[in-house]
């Protein structure tokens, strides 16, 4: 078991998503920075598919029942055992030693993976939490709960994977919509420098500071995708989330590359952000850069 | 426009039927999404009105790859068949029709509410594809004399279980969300269910019908 005797402002199970039920309309959910809870799984020896959990805010503490590995990632994070250890790193904590996982100024979501990874039952095959429909719940200080057996130990503490660079800096791949938009709106997209917006949640980042219009005409709604970048009319684009919804009919001007998703996810409002375009390969170099990333990080469990 | 197939991400392809809504194209894209899940097994697809989005994993299926197995799918042209021939099923939706647009709506149409509760609940509709929030079934046609544009204002807060219309279809809300529709009535149905192995009350194709209380 692990038990949370602090759950910070909001913090759930999540694990790569729930992509089994999109046609009957549920969303993926999973982590909003896929990349650091594969991460922090990798570092405590766990499956690409292991669930952990994503915190937002301050405090959230926590001990295991029984000697584990853990790890926590996401934008400015670290935690405390008995030092302070850096964030993006695998630590052996003793069973009952409490832990602190700490979020810095410019966290939006911090993530923690435990050796043996969360053990809730799956609903809908997968173990994330989706708060709209109470699939899950949020968690509060006195929760246990279970985790899987574990084979990473103390021998496998302190590896290291490298952080992201959360630097505002986002390729996106054109299209699928970019009929939609004249040349000079798309180059607009790709030039200019949005502002991140407080309405931002899990479901979509949302821009502001340069309107992109699109063509006047109505679309069809169709299935979308994480890093979509869907465009009112009002001009605002917003960049969906893994709590998107699954068909959206606003005309997608771009696609966040799967690689540059938790850059969007962690920015905070008021944050810059920008879109450089890129083709395919690139997008897919960057994904299997991330995996060779993931393969040396893990704890050779 | 022709029909064509566009990446969307480079872990997704969306299949572009059309850009106008028809019952046939709908059933189209259906049939591209079973395949592509059944056939293919590349990954999960999401059919919508004239599309179906192509879900893969890059590293695992080379993009061209999977491109040229929904062009070939694309090729068999719009009488391909969707899988399985069982009966479609009919869900009945009991329903109270007191909703807070009804009156407004009906004046807007030139109907009274009583001809608009009829001329709604005597159709039978079909589902053409889920999307939304979980268990959200678009179905249609209504009766065009039914005008009714979605809300200039959409509403912060609606309902679960709220039965509403808007641009010549219906859908039940099946969670409490903010909303554009037109609220005409309620059902105390269940529309979602997670914990059941077929979460969904109403799934794509079936027959839909709205039984006055």
């Amino acid at each position: 078991m692990i038990r949370i005797s602090e759950a910070a402002v909001r913090s759930t199970v999540q694990d790569r998503g729930r992509f089994g039920h999109l046609r009957s309309g549920v969303p993926p959910a999973g982590a909003a920075d896929p990349f650091a809870l594969a991460a922090a799984n990798a570092l405590v020896g766990n499956t690409d598919d292991a669930a952990g959990i994503e915190i937002i805010g301050t405090t959230f503490r926590f001990s295991c029942d029984d000697a584990r590995l853990v790890a926590v990632t996401g934008r400015d994070v670290s935690l405390t055992t008995r030092s302070r250890l850096p964030g993006w790193s695998s630590v052996f904590v003793r069973a009952g030693q409490p832990v602190t996982v700490h979020a810095g100024e410019r966290t939006r979501f911090a993530y923690l993976a435990v050796s043996g990874g969360i053990a809730t039952a799956p609903v809908l095959g997968s173990r994330a939490t989706y708060l709209p429909a109470d699939i899950g719940a949020p968690l509060r200080a006195g929760d246990a709960l279970p985790l899987g057996d574990a084979d990473a130990g103390a021998e496998d503490a302190a590896r290291r994977a490298g952080a992201t660079v959360y630097d505002g800096h986002v390729r996106a791949m054109a299209g699928p919509h970019s009929d939609r938009f004249d040349t000079d709106a798309t180059r607009r997209f790709f030039s200019a420098t949005f502002v991140v917006e407080a309405a931002s949640d899990r479901q979509g980042t949302r821009l502001g500071g340069v309107p992109i219009a699109p063509r006047a005409g109505e679309l069809l709604s169709c299935g979308v995708v994480a890093g979509a970048v869907q465009v009112p009319r009002g001009g605002a684009p917003i960049v969906l989330l893994s709590d998107h919804q699954t068909t959206g009919g606003y005309p997608v001007i771009a696609t966040v590359i799967a690689a540059d998703l938790g850059k969007v996810a962690q920015s905070l409002p008021g944050e810059p952000l920008r879109f450089y375009r890129v083709e395919r390969d690139e997008a897919l170099e960057a994904l299997r850069a991330e995996r060779r990333a993931l393969d040396g990080a893990r704890a050779s469990a | 426009m022709k029909p064509r197939v566009v990446p969307f991400g480079e872990s997704a392809l969306l299949v572009e039927l059309g850009d106008e809504f028809q019952e046939n194209i709908v059933g189209w894209a259906r049939a591209i999404a079973d395949r592509w899940e059944t056939t293919a097994g590349f990954g999960p697809a999401v059919p919508a009105y004239a599309s179906a989005l192509l879900r893969f994993d890059p590293l695992k299926t080379a993009p061209a790859e999977a491109e040229k197995v929904a062009d070939a799918m694309l090729a068999r042209g719009q009488f391909m068949p969707t899988l399985g021939n069982e009966p479609r099923r009919l869900v009945e939706i009991p329903t109270t029709y007191d909703g807070p647009d009804l009156a407004e709506t009906a004046e807007r149409s030139h109907l009274s509410v009583e001809e608009l509760i009829a001329l709604h609940a005597e159709r039978e509709y079909t589902a053409y594809f889920l999307g939304f929030l979980p268990g959200t079934a678009y179905c249609g046609r209504l009766d065009p004399r039914i005008v009714a544009p979605r809300l200039e204002r959409p509403r912060e807060r609606v309902p679960a279980g709220s039965v509403a219309i808007a641009d010549g279809q219906t859908i039940v809300y099946p969670l409490a969300s903010p909303g554009g529709w037109r609220l005409i009535g309620r059902t105390a149905l269940s529309m979602f269910d997670p914990g059941a192995d077929d979460p969904v009350r109403i799934r794509a194709g079936d027959r839909v019908r709205f039984v006055p209380l």
